[in-house]
C-alpha cells in the first residue's frame, strides 16, 4: 500500500460520525440477489453481464450503497421513505447505477427487508450488523473489487445525490492517484459520499478486524484526498447541476426529511421528438419529475413499447422509475429507429 | 441491334447444355400455393429463356425475395465470376405473398454479385413491377449474359424479348419507364437504370417508379448487360393460394394493425424523424463520421422540412403505410425524402443546406444512385481533400456545391468521378497514404446513418453482414436503441441482439415484408408463420421460421466463402476502432478492437461458425445447408 498521505483541503473539517451502528464481524457478505434483467441506464446491462467473450472488462467504478442503518431518530427504514413516487433507495441506487459504469450493490443488514430496487443492481448482505460505516463497506467491496478499480460508497439517505456530484468525486480520486476521495463540506468530511479504491478492501478487513471501525482510522492508512466545496465546484457540470452541494444533504428525522420533500421533484428539460410531440408545440419543456414516468407523464408521451428515452443523450432506457435529477435533459424518442 | 426473340423456352439444367422446347403457357403450379415453382432464365443477347423447376423443399427452405435469391446465385453464377461479367447473373425475385391482399407484400428482390464488394448482394424495392413480374407465371426471372448495345428486356405471358433502346440510353430511370409505358402501354411495369448505372458506377441502383434496389451496385450489373431496363407484364395467371379466406382474414387484420402506433413515425414524418433523435444520442455520424452530431440538423430535420415544403405522400402498392413524404426540391423537382438521404448527403458531408440536400437527393435518384455510398465516398473524398491526400481541394466538408459536382462526376465518371465511381474502397486504395484507415466501408459497402461507435450491437451487424456495411440485412440498432442493453459498451449479448435482429430481416426480406411494419408484431416469427401458412398451405411454425431464417443468414455467408471471402472481411475501417467520440454529456464513447473482436467471436460461436467463420459441419447438417450445393 502507498504511503500514508492525507491531502488536506482548504477549509474546516471534521468526521461525520457513522450514520449507522453495525455489528462486528469479519465475515465476507453473500451475494443474495441479483435482479435478471441488470441496467445501467434503467434497463441497460451491468459489465458483470455483459463481458464473457474474450477477457472481461475492468469497469472504472462500482457503485455502493449501506442501507444497513438502523435509522433510529427517523423512526421508520430509510431505504422505504417515499420520494416522488419511488423509494429513497431505489433513487440513489438508480441514480448511482446511471454515474458508474461497473456494477451497483446494496449493503444491507442481516435479514433487512428492502423496496424494489432498479434493475441489475445487486443485494449484499453483512453478516453482522451495528458495527458501522466499515463493516459496510467490507462487503461492498468484497462484492465489486473483481469488477471495477473505484467505488463510490453512498449512504442511503441523500435524496438530493446528483450523477454530476458522484462522477466528479471518482474522477478526483482516478485523477488524483488518490485511494479515497473524501468530500469535505458544509464543515463535515463526507466518508459516505466519498469514492473509495477497491483495492483498498484488506486494510478495511484489517481494520476490522482490530475493531477500529471508524472511517478515519483507514483514511490514516492510505493516501485520502480530501475535496473541498471550492475544489468539488471546478468541475462546472457540477457547478450547473449543484451548485449548493445538496447531493451531500442527508436526512436524518423526520423534519428533514418533510423539508427535503417540500422542496419538489427535481427540475428537468423535456425535448419529444417525431410524432411524440405534436406539430404546434415542438419546443423543450421545463418541468418537475423524479422520475421517467413522471416525466412522460407531464410531457403527455405515453411510455409504451413504441417509446423510449435517453437521458442526457446517454444511454436508451424504458425505465419508468428511472430516476431524474436536477438539470437533466429527457429525449423521448420513437422505439421504431428503422430507417 | 440484339434482334433474337425469344420464341422458344430453355429447359435450365445447371451444368448441362440447355435444350429447346416448345413455350409453354404460363400455368398455376400443383406446387405449393403462392409460387409458380419455376424461374425464368433469360440469356441475352438473343432473349432465349427457359424455365429453372424450383422444387417445393427449396421454396420451403428459402421462402423466396433474399432467401430464393441466395439460392439461384448458388446455382446459376459460376463460381468466382466477375459481377460485371456478361455470365454473372441478376436475378428479379418475387416471393409467395406478392398479389395477396397483405399489406406491403408487393416488394421484389433483386440479386446479384456486388460489383461494390464482390459478395453476395440483394437489394429490395416495392410495388407494381413485384406484381406484375410475378404474373409473367414465375417466381423469379434471372438474366444472364449481355447485349451487344443498349437494350430493355420485356418478358409477359409470350416469355422473353429483346429490344433495342438506343434512345432510352443516357437518360433517367424515371424517364426511361416513362416512355417505355408510353410505347408499349401502361399494363408494362419497369426497372430501369440511370445514367450511373450505363457507366458503370459500383454504386448504381436499379429503380421502379420512383423506388430504388439502392445497395451494392445493381444497377451496374444491369448496365455492363447493357439493359437500360426490364420490363413485365401480367401474363394473367395468379399463383395458387391455399386458403384464400384465411388470407382475406389475415389481411384485413395486419392492415388494421398497420395502423397503429408502430407505424406512426413512417406515416406521419417518414424515415427522416430520425434524424433529430439520432442527433440527440449522438448517433448521427457527421463529417465522414468525425462527429456523431451535427449542430445544424435541425434545419434539416423532418418536423422543419415537414411543415415547409411537403407536397405529398406516397404508397408503395399494397400497401397501407405509406411512408413517402414527397417534397419540394429546387427548380420546381420534387424528391422523396429519406433519413439515408439526407444523412449521407447532409451531416456525412457536412452539409446543412436543406436546398442542397433535396436538390443532391433529386440528383441522385435522376443519376441512378445510392446515396449512401455516394455520400460516403464523397465524405471520405472531402476528407482526403482536406488532409492533402487527394489534389481536389475544391471539395470541402458543408461545400454543397461541390457535393453536387462531385455526384455528377461520378455519374459521369469525369475528373475525380472516375475514381469516387469505384466506391471508397477501391478509390483509398488507389489513393493511399492512410486513406483507407477512414474510408467510411464494410466489405465495400459504405456505412449507412448508424453510428457504430454508440451502437455497438449495430458495430457487430455491420462488421459480420454478407452484404457488408448494412442497416436492412442487420437492424441490431434496434437492440442498441432497445433500452434492453448498454448501447455503448458490446459483449455477449450484443451478439445475441445481432443474431435475432439478422433473423428477423432474412425472414422478413424473403416473404416478402416491408421492414416499416415490423413494429406491429409482437411475436413475430410464429405471426409470420400465420400469414405464410394459409397462402402455401404449408404447416410452417415459427420455430420453422427460426430455422429458415439461419439458412439463409448463412447461405449468403456460404456464399461469400465460396466467392474469396475471408474472417478479416469481418471488421470495421480503424476510425472507428481508434478514434473515440465525446457524447454531449462529456462521456468518451469508444470500440476496441478487443471488444469488437470478443462480440465477432461471440457472434461465430452462436452461429454455429468455427474460429474462422465457416459453418461447422453440425450447423451445416441441422440447417439443411446441402440445400445450396450444385446439384
Amino acid at each position: 500500500m502507498r504511503p500514508q498521505a492525507n491531502i488536506r483541503a482548504p477549509g474546516p473539517a471534521r468526521e461525520d460520525e457513522p450514520r449507522a451502528e453495525r455489528a462486528s464481524g469479519p465475515e465476507r457478505p453473500a451475494t443474495t440477489d441479483r435482479a435478471s434483467v441488470p441496467g445501467r441506464l434503467g434497463t441497460a446491462e451491468r459489465p458483470s453481464d455483459r463481458e464473457r467473450p474474450g477477457a472481461p472488462e475492468r469497469a472504472q467504478a462500482a457503485g455502493i450503497v449501506l442501507a444497513g442503518g438502523r435509522s433510529t431518530r427517523m423512526g421508520r427504514p430509510k431505504a422505504w421513505l417515499e420520494w416522488h413516487g419511488s423509494t429513497l433507495l431505489h433513487r440513489v441506487a438508480g441514480i448511482l447505477a446511471r454515474a458508474v459504469d461497473g456494477p451497483v450493490v446494496v449493503v444491507r443488514a442481516p435479514g433487512q427487508e428492502l423496496p424494489a430496487l432498479p434493475p441489475g443492481v445487486r443485494v449484499v448482505e453483512d453478516a453482522r450488523e451495528g458495527r458501522g460505516p466499515l463493516q459496510g463497506l467490507a462487503a461492498g467491496l468484497t462484492a465489486v473489487a473483481d469488477d471495477a478499480d473505484l467505488a463510490y460508497v453512498s449512504s442511503t439517505d441523500v435524496p438530493f445525490l446528483h450523477p454530476a456530484f458522484v462522477a466528479r468525486v471518482l474522477a478526483a480520486a482516478a485523477h488524483e492517484d488518490a485511494d479515497v476521495a473524501l468530500p469535505v463540506a458544509h464543515g463535515f468530511r463526507h466518508p459516505l459520499a466519498a469514492a473509495y479504491r477497491t483495492s483498498l478492501l484488506a486494510n478495511v478487513e484489517e481494520l476490522i478486524a482490530l475493531d477500529r471501525m471508524r472511517p478515519a482510522f483507514l483514511f490514516e492508512r492510505c493516501r485520502a484526498l480530501e475535496l473541498d466545496e471550492q475544489a468539488l465546484l471546478r468541475d462546472t457540470a457540477l457547478a450547473r447541476s449543484d451548485p449548493d452541494l445538496l447531493s451531500l444533504m442527508n436526512v436524518n428525522d423526520p423534519g428533514e426529511y418533510e423539508r427535503a420533500r417540500g422542496r419538489g421533484a427535481p427540475i428537468v428539460t423535456v425535448r419529444r421528438f417525431g410524432t411524440l410531440a405534436p406539430a404546434s408545440d415542438r419546443e423543450p419543456l421545463e418541468l418537475r419529475a423524479a422520475t421517467l414516468a413522471a416525466a412522460a407523464a407531464a410531457a403527455g408521451v405515453p411510455l409504451d413499447r413504441h417509446v423510449v428515452a435517453a437521458v442526457n443523450g446517454e444511454q436508451i432506457t424504458r425505465d419508468p422509475e428511472l430516476p431524474l435529477a436536477a438539470g437533466d435533459t429527457v429525449a423521448f424518442l420513437a422505439a421504431d429507429a428503422g430507417g | 441491334m440484339s434482334t433474337a426473340r425469344g420464341s422458344s423456352t430453355v429447359v435450365v439444367d445447371a451444368g448441362s447444355t440447355p435444350r429447346r422446347r416448345p413455350r409453354a403457357q404460363a400455368e398455376a403450379s400443383s406446387g405449393p400455393g403462392g409460387y409458380f415453382g419455376r424461374a425464368l432464365v433469360v440469356d441475352l443477347p438473343d432473349g432465349g429463356s427457359g424455365p429453372l423447376p424450383l422444387p417445393e423443399d427449396v421454396l420451403r427452405g428459402c421462402i423466396g425475395g433474399a432467401g430464393l435469391g441466395a439460392w439461384l446465385m448458388h446455382r446459376l453464377a459460376p463460381p468466382r465470376v466477375a459481377p460485371l461479367a456478361p455470365e454473372a447473373p441478376l436475378a428479379f425475385v418475387f416471393s409467395p405473398l406478392v398479389g395477396t391482399p397483405l399489406t406491403t407484400s408487393a416488394k421484389f428482390a433483386v440479386v446479384s454479385k456486388s460489383p461494390l464488394t464482390g459478395m453476395l448482394n440483394d437489394a429490395l424495392a416495392s410495388s407494381h413491377f413485384a406484381i406484375a413480374g410475378k404474373l409473367t407465371g414465375n417466381d423469379a426471372i434471372v438474366i444472364r449474359g449481355a447485349c451487344v448495345e443498349p437494350s430493355v428486356l420485356l418478358i409477359d405471358g409470350d416469355g422473353a424479348r429483346v429490344e433495342a433502346a438506343g434512345e432510352l440510353w443516357g437518360l433517367s430511370a424515371a424517364e426511361a419507364e416513362r416512355r417505355l409505358r408510353e410505347r408499349h402501354g401502361a399494363g408494362w411495369r419497369v426497372a430501369a437504370i440511370g445514367p450511373a448505372g450505363e457507366r458503370l458506377v459500383r454504386f448504381a441502383t436499379v429503380s421502379h417508379d420512383g423506388r430504388h434496389a439502392g445497395r451494392g451496385g445493381l444497377g451496374a450489373v444491369l448496365g455492363a448487360k447493357r439493359l437500360k431496363a426490364v420490363a413485365v407484364r401480367s401474363a394473367g395467371v395468379k399463383a395458387p393460394i391455399a386458403d384464400p379466406q384465411a388470407v382475406l382474414e389475415a389481411a384485413r387484420e395486419l392492415r388494421a394493425r398497420s395502423f397503429g402506433p408502430a407505424t406512426a413515425k413512417y406515416r406521419e414524418l417518414g424515415t427522416l424523424a430520425n434524424l433529430l433523435s439520432f442527433n440527440a444520442i449522438s448517433t448521427l455520424p457527421t463529417r465522414n463520421f468525425q462527429a456523431a452530431a451535427f449542430d445544424e440538423a435541425p434545419r434539416l430535420a423532418a418536423e422543419e422540412l415537414h411543415e415547409l415544403r411537403q407536397v405529398a405522400r406516397d404508397y408503395c402498392a399494397s400497401c397501407s403505410i405509406g411512408c413517402e413524404h414527397i417534397y419540394k426540391a429546387p427548380g420546381g423537382k420534387q424528391a422523396r425524402v429519406e433519413y439515408e438521404n439526407v444523412f449521407a448527403l447532409g451531416p456525412l458531408c457536412g452539409v446543412s443546406d436543406p436546398d442542397s440536400v433535396l436538390a443532391a437527393s433529386a440528383r441522385c435518384d435522376d443519376l441512378g444512385i445510392d446515396t449512401i455510398s455516394a455520400g460516403g465516398t464523397i465524405a471520405w473524398a472531402m476528407e482526403c481533400a482536406e488532409r492533402g491526400l487527394i489534389d481536389d481541394r475544391w471539395l470541402r466538408f458543408g461545400d454543397a456545391g461541390a457535393m453536387l459536382r462531385a455526384l455528377d462526376e461520378i455519374a459521369s465518371r469525369e475528373g475525380l468521378g472516375d475514381l469516387l465511381a469505384e466506391g471508397s474502397r477501391r478509390a483509398a486504395a488507389a489513393v493511399g497514404g492512410g486513406a483507407e484507415a477512414f474510408a467510411p466501408h464494410v466489405k465495400g459497402l459504405e456505412l449507412p446513418g448508424y453510428e457504430p461507435r454508440t451502437l455497438q450491437a449495430m458495430a457487430l451487424g455491420l462488421a459480420v453482414n454478407a452484404r457488408g456495411a448494412d442497416h436492412n440485412r442487420s437492424g441490431a440498432y434496434e437492440a442498441d436503441l432497445s433500452g434492453d442493453l448498454d448501447r455503448l459498451t458490446g459483449g455477449e449479448r450484443h451478439a445475441a441482439a445481432a443474431i435475432e435482429t439478422e433473423d428477423r430481416a432474412a425472414v422478413m426480406d424473403s416473404l416478402i415484408l416491408c421492414k416499416f411494419l415490423r413494429g406491429v408484431f409482437e411475436d413475430p416469427f410464429p405471426e409470420w408463420a400465420e400469414l405464410l401458412a394459409p397462402v402455401t398451405g404449408w404447416d410452417v411454425t415459427g420455430d420453422e421460421l427460426r430455422g429458415t431464417a439461419r439458412r439463409i443468414v448463412l447461405a449468403k455467408r456460404l456464399y461469400n466463402l465460396r466467392e474469396g471471402w475471408t474472417r478479416a472481411a469481418d471488421w470495421l475501417p480503424e476510425r472507428f476502432l481508434g478514434e473515440s467520440l465525446e457524447l454531449a454529456s462529456g462521456r468518451e464513447a469508444a470500440l476496441t478492437p478487443e471488444r469488437l473482436r470478443a462480440m465477432i467471436d461471440a457472434y461465430y460461436e452462436r452461429r454455429g461458425l468455427d474460429p474462422d467463420g465457416r459453418p461447422l459441419p453440425a450447423t451445416e447438417g441441422e440447417l439443411g445447408l446441402e440445400l445450396f450445393a450444385l446439384r
